[in-house]
């Protein structure tokens, strides 16, 4: 594997006395796309807030580029699940993009035609003036990908991000993230709970089992790229991982 | 507002206006006591002819307004500062609780000792009475915002001045502007008040005036132009609302 860009280090965390996370550990390389997956209960959003620099474990470290973050970079981008709540309501699609722009201090000039880019790739060239809550729930969502987009991150986060969308919203959102993130070369870590989406989508999935999260297994995904809703979901290969890490879920949730 | 409700809405002061004046022509009403609308009309058109009362409602205005903006000005930032801040809040808590109940009116003696009468006098006693509903209000609208949106704010890589800026102050706008516009009719009642217990300027005094002069039509002429000077300004401060805080009342569908 080439040099990572990203580690988790024996990252612990603990609300009080419960455990949530014990000795978690795993690497992220360059460009890749690592799906992040496990029931209720383990801990894998409190994972990716570790990585946002959101919260501190208590032992253990997330590291970028082998220095420990200890707070949020804009070299990280973070895209929460509840799209509603994290969209400023009193500003515009262009204005909730800005956002990201001012806060990392890029010169006023070039800003709108940076949103506008943002806005066309993501499908929202023609919504830019509306407010947040006039949109649908799978445009809102977009108009949070370009936000976290027009930080220029590094690593992209993603927490969930289509759990909250309508099964057809949620396959074309998947198959936008999939093609825009390997076209720019994005590295990105996608927490969910929904197992075909992480083997849908990822380079590798990182699967975790609950109280307390603990990594149980890493499955390299070699299902060919570009993917397809249908053909790739009917792949042998797809079937067969499925099976592999359907385990880890299914047992857990039984317990 | 269409053309039928607002006839519906004058039926009724137009029958109770029609009753006054019946009663008083009867002899029922001592005419004294509560003239009739036959004179006040006529006493309030002549005041606004000859400029008396556009006058008096300047120096009334200009202390409530000024009364209201060191309200705003001390009540907003301290809300905000509360409401972000819990244990600030719990120290503060029982020095507003017990400062609050003073009657406003209790002020006059000391301020008057030391501006004497004068436009601040009305101005700082006003402001006493608009800072609880401002503070309060602003208090609570920030305890009430979306902690997404502040974690948000943290995820950028905002500062905390800037967050508070950025995203908690725009959150809590539609709570303020709603303390804002009681408060200002609080500010013309007290600054009206203290017109008429003590101090000789403005719309109160110049209805003092006109009872120990016994011209009631002239006090019924600046009472009924008092209610409808405060009528105008809160009918203003909604549009105002509904203008600035556009993003608030289109998503809740009323523009």
């Amino acid at each position: 594997m080439a040099q990572p860009i990203f580690a988790f280090r024996d990252v612990s965390v603990r609300f009080g006395a419960t455990p949530i996370l014990d000795k978690v550990g795993f690497d992220v390389a360059p460009e890749e796309f690592l799906c992040l997956v496990g029931p209720s209960g383990c801990g894998k959003t409190t994972l990716l807030r570790v990585a946002a620099g959101l919260i501190r474990p208590q032992e253990g470290r997330a590291e970028f580029e082998g220095r420990a973050v200890a707070e949020p970079t804009p070299e990280l981008a973070i895209v929460f699940q509840d799209y509603s709540r994290a969209l400023l309501p009193w500003r515009t699609v262009a204005g909730n993009v800005e956002l990201a722009l001012e806060a990392r201090g890029a010169p006023r000039a070039g800003r709108a035609a940076e949103v506008k880019r943002l806005l066309g790739i993501i499908g929202l060239a023609d919504h830019a003036q509306k407010f947040p809550l006039q949109l649908s729930g799978g445009m809102q969502q977009r108009v949070q990908i370009a936000r976290a987009l027009a930080q220029r991150p590094r690593i992209l986060l993603m927490d969930e991000p289509f759990g909250s969308l309508d099964a057809m919203t949620r396959q074309a959102l998947q198959d936008e993230i999939a093609r825009l993130c390997k076209a720019e070369r994005q590295t990105v870590v996608f927490v969910t709970h929904d197992l075909e989406e992480a083997i849908y989508l990822g380079d590798r999935v990182v699967a975790l089992e609950a109280n307390p999260g603990r990594v149980v297994e890493i499955v390299e995904i070699a299902l060919p790229r570009p993917r397809d809703q249908l053909t790739t979901r009917e792949h042998p290969r797809f079937l067969e991982y499925r099976h592999r890490l359907f385990g880890h879920l299914a047992k857990k949730e039984a317990e | 507002m269409t053309l039928r409700r607002l006839l519906l809405g004058l039926v009724f002061p137009v029958a109770l206006l029609a009753a006054w004046e019946v009663s008083v022509r009867a002899g029922l009403l001592s005419e004294d006591v509560f003239s009739r609308i036959s004179r006040i009309v006529p006493a309030l058109l002549e005041g606004l002819a000859d400029g008396t009362i556009v006058a008096r409602t300047y120096e009334t205005l200009a202390a409530a307004l000024f009364g209201w903006a060191i309200a705003a000005a001390i009540g907003i930032p301290l809300g905000l500062v509360l409401g972000l801040v819990r244990p600030l809040e719990r120290l503060t808590l029982v020095t507003i609780e017990a400062l609050r109940p003073v009657p406003s009116a209790a002020l006059i003696p000391i301020v008057l000792l030391i501006f004497g009468f004068s436009l601040e006098l009305d101005a700082t006693v006003a402001a006493f009475a608009c800072l609880w509903p401002v503070l309060i209000v602003t208090t609570g609208a920030v305890r009430g915002i979306e902690p997404r949106l502040l974690e948000v704010g943290r995820a950028l890589g905002y500062g905390a001045l800037a967050r508070i800026w950025h995203f908690a102050l725009p959150a809590a706008l539609p709570g303020i502007a709603v303390g804002l516009r009681v408060a200002f009719g609080i500010a013309i009642v007290v600054a009206v008040t203290v017109e008429i217990a003590a101090n000789p300027r403005g719309l109160g005094y110049a209805m003092i005036t006109a009872q120990q002069s016994l011209r009631a039509e002239v006090m019924y002429a600046y009472l009924f132009w008092i209610g409808l000077v405060g009528w105008l300004i809160n009918v203003a401060m909604i549009r105002a609302e509904r203008h600035w805080l556009r993003w608030y009342w289109a998503a809740r569908g009323a523009a």
